[in-house]
C-alpha cells in the first residue's frame, strides 16, 4: 500500500504518539497511541477496515468525523465501533466486519458481482415456490444479514449516567467556528450561552486547517474569547442526539443532558459530497479535510499519486499540502468519470466524452460539502433547493428557520466561515438568537413535523447508473431511477422500497443526492415532503444511553 | 375535480383500508375509492413492527388470532407477493413466579385449542434466546411458533394487487367534512373535490375520532402513544420475538435484515394525537434493556419513532356497521392488533359490505357493544388489560 508516514505531524498543536502494536483480523498494525484506530490501519498498510453491508464491498476512511460509517468494524468485542474516532490502543484487537475470513480476502466479495440482480425489492416475487421451502428461504436470507457480531452476556460493565439539566436563553450547538462566533455573539447581547460541542475540543474544521481563512481573529483568539466570557457555558464531549419538543437532548461522557433554551443556534458544518460516479465508494476515495487532518494531526499521507478535484480553496489548499508531504498530485480535474480499482482507488478517469485521461492514483480528493440540516429537518423547518441541487434551510436575513427558536449559523447555514462577511453574519445570529421568543413546539395536530419538498432545476446533481447513492445500504443511482416509474412514486414510498436513508449514517450522506434524483426523474406532486427526519441525529450505542436514575438533586 | 361518485369510500390507506379495498373488489365490487391523507401505509401501518402471533392470553381472542395468521400464511399465495412471512417464533419471558402460575393455565388453554405453545424454565428461556444470558434472573417463559411479516411489504403487496384490480388510491388527499341526511351519508368532502356516497368505512384507526366525530357519530376510541428504536443490524443472533410484562412492559425482536426493534412501554403515556419521539424513551429502553439483556448495550441506536394505537375498552378493534348512522362503518379501534388482525377481519367484513350477512367471526367486535361513556384509559398492567375479561 501507498501511505506512509510524516516523521511527524505538520501541525503545531499535534502530539506525536508513542508507537504501539493492534492486529486488524489477526495481522499486526503498527499504531500510535495518538491515533484513531483507521488512521493507524491506513498507515500500516490496511485500506480496508470492512466490507459494506449488501454486496461486500471493501470499505475504508473517507470522512474522518465518525459520520459516514464506511470504517466500522470491531474493537475488542465492539461491534459497529467508528475507528476513524476511535483511538488506537495497546494490543486492541480490531476485526472487519461483514467479511470472511478478512476485509482484504473476503469470499462473499463475489456477490458484487450479481449485485445488479438484487435491487432491495428483489424478493417481492421470489422465494414463494415451492410453499414448503418459503420459512427455508428466509432462513437463508437471514444469514446474509447484519454486519457485527453480538456476545451473549454483554462486553464488560455497563455504567449507568445521571440525567442533568440546563436553562439558558440560547444554547449553540456545534463548537467549530460557527458556533464559536454565534456563541459570542448571543453573550455580547446579554444572554446566557450554552454552547455544546461533540469532540473534547473546539475548532470544528479549523482545528487542524493548513493555513487560517482571510478574517481577522485566529481560532486560538476566539476560543481564548469564549473561556473567557463568563455568559457561555462551554461542554465539550457532548453530542446532542434531538430536539424533543422544548428540549434538547444530548450525551455527555458522564452524564444525559436535558437542555431547555428560548433559542438553539445550528452550527453543526456541513457533510462530505461524495462524487456520484461508479467506484465512488472505493477505499481511497477521501474529503479534502480528511486528508488534511491526516497530513496535519498525524503526518499520515494517504497516497503516494493523488488526484485533487477542482472546487474551491479547501481543494487548493490540500493540494498545496499533499505537495509539501512529498506526493505527486494531479489537481483542478474535472469532468470525473469514474474511479478503478477493484480493492481501493488505483486510477481515475477524467475528461469529456472526447477526450479521457486516466490517472493512476492512490487517493481521490474532493472538497464538496452539504450543508448539516439534521436539526432542521427534525424540527420540521422548510428545506429549500439552490439552483446546483444543494439543499439549504429557508432562512430570514438573520438565520432564523421556519421553526420559531432555531436558527442556523456557518455551514450548515450554507454560509462556511470563509471570509469576514460570514463571520459577521454567524456573530449577528447569535444576537439575534439572544433576543428569540421561547421555542415553539413546532406541530399543530400530533403528526410528526416534516419539510415540504424542496423542488429543484432537475439537472441538478442526480446520482444515476452503477454509482452509489446510498452506502450505507449499498444502493446505486440506477435503483432509484428504475422506482420512479411507479404509478404515483411518493419520497417516503421510495425511501423504503429503497432502503435510501434508512441506514446506519441516518442519511447524512444521501439526502442531497436522494432529493436531487427524485427531482431529475419526476414531477414532484403537491403533498410531497422530505422523508421525515428522525432522532437520535447521530447512532448511538445502547450502553451510553444507560441511566443511573439520579439527576441534578441528586448532586 | 367535482361529480364524482363511489360506492364506498374507505378513508385511511393503512392496512385496514387497504385490504379491505382489495377483498370488496375481489367480491365483485365497482367503485371502491380509497382516500389517504398521507402516503399510503404512513400511519400505525407502517410504524409498527408486525409481529403475527396467535399465542394471545385469552381463548376468544387467540381463536380470532389464530385464523388471522392463517390469512397471513396464504397471503404470499393470495397477492403473489413475498411478504416475508417469517416464523422465527415469539416468546413471552416470565420475571415473577404469579406470572410462571398464570402461564400454566393459559397454556393449558392453548392446548385445549390446538396452539401448541410451551412452558420454559429459565435454563431454557436463556438457551433459546441467549440475549437474557448475564442479565436479570428470568422465572420462566412461554414460547410458540409465531411470526413476523414485513409490514411494509405488506403494504406494496396489497398496492399493487389494488393496482392491478383498478382500484383508485387518493394519497395525499385530506377529508374536511363529511356530508350527511336523515337517512345517512351522502357524501365526503375532500382537499380534492367531493365525492358522491352513500357508504363511508371509517378505517383511521388513531385519528377515527376525528372523523367520526365530522359524522356526528360516537365511539370510545383513544389514541395512546407507542415508541419504537431501531438499530444498526447485527449479525442473526435473537431467535425470538421477545415480550416481557413485569416489571414494566418491554418487547425486542430481530428483524431478517438484522436491525434490532425494541421498545418500554411509558405506563403513564397520556392520551392524544402525538407522534413525535420523546428523549425520555431512549433512556427507559435503554436502561431496561441493558439490565435484562446486557448484550443488546452494545447495539446501536440508529433511529426512534412513534406510532398511535387505538384504544378501545375492551382492547378490542370496532368492525361493522354503527346503528347511529346509515352507511357509516367501522374499522378502528384495532388498540395496537391492527397488522395481526385486519387483513382476514376485512375479508371478513368485505362480505357483509356486499352480502349484508354478518359472518359469526364478527361478533366480539361489534361496533355499538359499549355503553356511552365507558371507560377507555390505558391500563397499566398487561395481564389486568387483558385477561381480566
Amino acid at each position: 500500500m501507498t501511505a506512509y508516514r510524516l516523521p511527524a505531524p505538520l501541525h503545531p498543536d499535534a502530539q506525536v504518539g508513542k508507537p504501539i502494536v493492534i492486529t486488524h483480523d489477526g495481522r499486526r498494525v503498527e499504531a500510535r497511541d495518538t491515533e484513531p484506530i483507521a488512521v493507524s490501519l491506513l498507515a500500516g498498510g490496511e485500506p480496508i477496515v470492512s466490507r459494506s453491508f449488501r454486496f461486500h464491498r471493501p470499505r475504508g476512511l473517507m470522512c474522518s468525523t465518525g459520520q459516514c460509517g464506511w470504517c466500522e468494524c470491531r474493537v475488542d468485542g465492539h461491534p459497529g465501533t467508528r475507528s476513524c474516532t476511535t483511538l488506537a490502543r495497546e494490543g486492541a484487537e480490531v476485526r472487519s466486519e461483514h467479511s470472511w475470513p478478512t476485509a482484504r480476502h473476503d469470499l462473499f466479495g463475489m456477490l458484487d458481482l450479481g449485485s445488479r440482480w438484487v435491487p432491495n425489492t428483489f424478493y417481492h416475487h421470489r422465494f414463494l415456490r415451492p410453499r414448503a421451502f418459503r420459512k427455508l428461504y428466509l432462513d437463508v436470507l437471514r444469514r446474509f444479514g447484519g454486519r457485527g457480531r453480538l456476545t451473549p452476556g454483554g462486553v464488560g460493565t455497563v455504567r449507568g449516567r445521571p440525567t442533568l439539566e440546563r436553562t439558558v436563553d440560547v444554547a449553540v450547538v456545534g463548537g467549530g467556528p460557527a458556533g464559536i462566533l454565534a456563541a459570542l455573539g448571543a453573550a455580547e447581547a446579554g444572554a446566557s450561552v450554552l454552547l455544546l460541542e461533540a469532540t473534547e475540543a473546539l475548532g470544528g474544521s479549523w482545528r487542524w486547517r493548513a493555513s487560517p481563512p482571510p478574517i481577522d481573529e485566529s481560532l486560538a483568539d476566539l476560543v481564548a474569547r469564549v473561556q473567557a466570557e463568563p455568559r457561555i457555558e462551554v461542554l465539550t464531549g457532548t453530542t446532542v442526539l434531538g430536539r424533543y419538543g422544548e428540549t434538547l437532548g444530548a450525551l455527555g461522557s458522564d452524564a444525559h443532558w436535558r437542555i431547555v433554551a428560548r433559542a438553539v443556534v445550528a452550527a453543526t458544518g456541513s457533510y462530505e459530497r461524495v462524487p456520484g460516479v461508479p467506484n465512488n465508494d472505493r477505499p481511497g476515495v477521501m474529503g479534502a479535510r480528511t486528508v488534511e487532518w491526516l497530513i496535519n494531526a498525524f503526518g499520515v499521507v494517504p497516497g503516494r499519486r493523488c488526484a485533487v478535484l477542482a472546487g474551491g480553496a479547501d481543494a487548493r489548499r490540500v493540494a498545496r499540502l499533499l505537495r509539501e508531504a512529498g506526493a505527486t498530485v494531479d489537481e483542478d480535474l474535472v469532468d470525473l468519470r469514474r474511479i478503478e480499482g477493484r480493492d481501493r482507488v488505483r486510477s481515475v478517469v477524467v475528461g469529456g466524452p472526447e477526450r479521457q485521461r486516466r490517472l493512476r492514483s492512490d487517493v481521490l480528493v474532493f472538497d464538496a460539502r452539504s450543508p448539516n440540516l439534521d436539526l432542521a429537518i427534525s424540527a420540521g423547518a422548510a428545506i429549500e433547493s439552490r439552483a446546483t441541487g444543494d439543499l439549504v434551510a429557508r432562512l430570514d436575513a438573520t438565520g432564523w428557520t421556519t421553526t420559531p427558536g432555531l436558527a442556523m449559523a456557518g455551514a450548515c447555514a450554507g454560509r462556511p466561515i470563509e471570509d469576514a462577511a460570514a463571520a459577521t453574519a454567524a456573530r449577528e445570529t447569535g444576537g439575534a438568537a439572544a433576543s428569540a421568543p421561547r421555542v415553539a413546539a413546532p406541530d399543530e395536530n400530533g403528526r410528526a413535523p416534516s419539510a415540504s419538498w424542496p423542488a429543484a432545476p432537475p439537472q441538478a446533481r442526480a446520482v444515476t447508473g452503477s454509482a452509489f447513492l446510498c452506502f450505507c445500504e449499498d444502493v446505486r443511482g440506477r435503483e432509484l431511477v428504475s422506482e420512479l416509474s411507479a404509478d404515483r412514486p411518493d419520497p417516503e414510498v421510495l425511501k423504503r422500497r429503497t432502503a435510501i436513508l434508512t441506514g446506519p449514517c441516518q442519511g447524512k450522506y444521501c439526502l442531497h443526492a436522494y432529493a436531487a434524483s427524485l427531482n431529475a426523474g419526476a414531477a414532484p406532486r403537491p403533498g410531497w415532503t422530505l422523508p421525515t427526519g428522525r432522532p437520535p441525529l447521530r447512532p448511538v450505542r445502547i450502553a451510553d444511553l444507560v441511566r443511573d436514575g439520579s439527576s441534578d438533586a441528586d448532586r | 375535480m367535482t361529480g364524482r361518485r363511489a360506492e364506498v369510500v374507505i378513508v385511511g390507506a393503512g392496512i385496514t383500508g387497504l385490504s379491505l379495498a382489495l377483498e370488496l373488489s375481489r367480491l365483485g365490487m365497482r367503485g371502491v375509492m380509497v382516500i389517504e391523507r398521507g402516503y399510503p401505509g404512513g400511519g400505525a401501518t407502517g410504524r409498527n413492527v408486525a409481529r403475527i402471533r396467535a399465542m394471545q392470553l385469552t381463548e376468544e381472542l387467540c381463536r380470532v388470532a389464530s385464523a388471522c395468521q392463517a390469512k397471513y400464511e396464504r397471503m404470499g399465495s393470495e397477492l403473489e407477493f413475498n411478504v416475508l412471512f417469517y416464523r422465527m417464533g415469539y416468546a413471552w419471558i416470565l420475571y415473577e413466579q404469579d406470572e410462571v402460575e398464570r402461564m400454566r393455565e393459559i397454556v393449558a388453554m392453548h392446548h385445549r385449542i390446538g396452539i401448541r405453545s410451551r412452558l420454559l424454565d429459565p435454563d431454557e428461556v436463556l438457551e433459546m434466546v441467549p440475549a437474557f444470558r448475564g442479565g436479570e434472573p428470568v422465572a420462566g417463559g412461554v414460547v410458540h411458533r409465531d411470526a413476523i411479516v414485513h409490514h411494509d411489504a405488506v403494504v406494496w403487496a396489497y398496492l399493487a394487487a389494488l393496482s392491478a384490480a383498478g382500484v383508485t388510491v387518493l394519497d395525499h388527499t385530506e377529508v374536511t367534512g363529511i356530508e350527511t341526511a336523515d337517512d345517512g351519508v351522502r357524501g365526503v368532502r375532500t382537499s380534492d373535490g367531493r365525492i358522491e356516497t352513500r357508504v363511508v368505512v371509517n378505517a383511521t384507526d388513531a385519528w377515527s375520532d376525528s372523523l367520526n366525530a365530522m359524522a356526528g357519530v360516537e365511539a370510545p376510541n383513544r389514541p395512546y402513544r407507542r415508541e419504537v428504536l431501531v438499530t444498526a443490524p447485527v449479525a442473526p443472533f435473537i431467535d425470538k420475538a421477545v415480550t416481557f410484562y413485569r416489571p414494566g412492559e418491554g418487547w425486542f425482536n430481530q428483524t431478517l435484515r438484522g436491525e434490532v426493534v425494541m421498545g418500554v412501554v411509558d405506563p403513564a403515556e397520556p392520551a392524544g394525537h402525538e407522534q413525535r419521539s420523546s428523549w425520555d424513551f431512549l433512556g427507559r429502553t435503554a436502561t431496561l434493556m441493558a439490565r435484562k439483556a446486557p448484550a443488546l448495550a452494545e447495539l446501536t441506536v440508529i433511529r426512534q419513532w412513534a406510532g398511535m394505537y387505538d384504544v378501545t375498552p375492551d382492547h378490542l378493534p370496532l368492525v361493522g356497521p354503527t346503528a347511529q348512522m346509515a352507511g357509516w362503518w367501522q374499522a378502528n379501534g384495532w388498540s395496537g392488533r391492527g397488522m395481526l388482525l385486519a387483513p382476514y377481519l376485512t375479508e371478513l367484513l368485505a362480505r357483509q359490505v356486499v352480502g349484508g350477512e354478518r359472518p359469526a367471526d364478527l361478533e366480539l367486535f361489534e361496533p355499538d357493544r359499549f355503553e356511552p361513556g365507558a371507560a377507555n384509559a390505558e391500563n397499566g398492567d398487561y395481564y389486568a388489560r387483558y385477561a381480566a375479561r
